[in-house]
């Protein structure tokens, strides 16, 4: 197996990780996106999924975002009766994300990424020993 | 035979083939550390102090590779090379089947790097020796 394989391995996890982001900032900037409309449903979370792959070129398993699914929870309601989206009794539907949550999963996503770019930078320094035996 | 058809050279050159091997397994575990159902894998480590004392090489360069004449063939089997992958026993699984530990994971990294640095490291000694058996200074 080529000792590049472990570059585009980590290159495929940096890729999913960073999509893993954007989905986390779309929740986060999203976290009071309530509906236009009386009753209307608001921003739906969404969950980003992963699956492994495996690159045909290389023989190497990868990493892919596969799709962005949406959380099913139930949407929480407060009592805003101005507010557009209101509905007969008064209450709002807003967004089932916690910002608690999105946070942690975005540190998650930061040390994957961290550990994916270590894993490069490893890669690269094996093959640097291993040219330094021409140099030798 | 060639003066590289030494034991030695040849026990230590599938010995960094073995580290390039793990290396790329690893990477793949650290990338899917968040995949579902993925199972953290790692390599077989072959019996190298056999390598040495036993003559004739029968390490990993003596596998007969499929030729790839199409750019949808499958790049042979896993363990093409010789080497064996195998699932590692993870004293952690994830409830969605994830069975790598990153922190583990980076620690087998930076073995296998150090791993490595020795088998390259005692190949340059080694060829040094060579050369200056045949007369020049290393």
């Amino acid at each position: 197996m080529d000792i590049f394989a472990s570059i585009k391995a980590a290159a495929s996890g940096l890729r999913a990780q960073s999509g893993r982001m954007r989905v986390i900032a779309e929740n986060i900037a999203n976290a009071n996106s309530t509906g236009q409309t009386p009753g209307a449903d608001p921003y739906r979370r969404q969950i980003p999924v992963f699956k492994t792959e495996l690159d045909r070129a290389t023989g190497v398993t990868t990493v892919n975002m596969d799709r962005v699914a949406v959380d099913r929870s139930d949407f929480s309601t407060r009592f805003q009766p101005g507010h557009p989206a209101a509905d007969d009794n008064g209450m709002v539907k807003v967004p089932n994300v916690t910002t608690l949550v999105e946070s942690m999963d975005m540190r998650e996503a930061q040390r994957s990424y961290e550990a994916n770019l270590n894993v490069i930078s490893a890669t690269r320094r094996m093959v640097l020993r291993t040219l330094d035996i021409l140099r030798a | 035979m060639s003066l590289l058809d030494l034991p030695i050279f040849g026990a230590l050159k599938s010995r960094m083939q073995f580290h390039n091997a793990r290396q790329v397994v690893l990477a793949e575990n650290v990338a899917n550390a968040e995949t579902p159902g993925y199972l953290a894998r790692d390599v077989q480590r072959p019996d190298f102090a056999r390598m040495v004392q036993g003559g004739p090489m029968r390490g990993p360069q003596q596998v007969t590779m499929p030729v790839r004449t199409d750019s949808m063939h499958l790049a042979g089997l896993p363990s093409a090379n010789g080497l064996r992958q195998e699932e590692v026993r993870s004293f952690e699984i994830t409830p969605e089947g994830n069975s790598v530990i990153l922190e583990e994971e980076m620690m087998k990294m930076a073995q296998n790097q150090m791993d490595h640095q020795m088998a390259t490291s005692i190949y340059s000694r080694g060829m040094a020796l060579l050369r200056t058996a045949v007369g020049r200074s290393a």
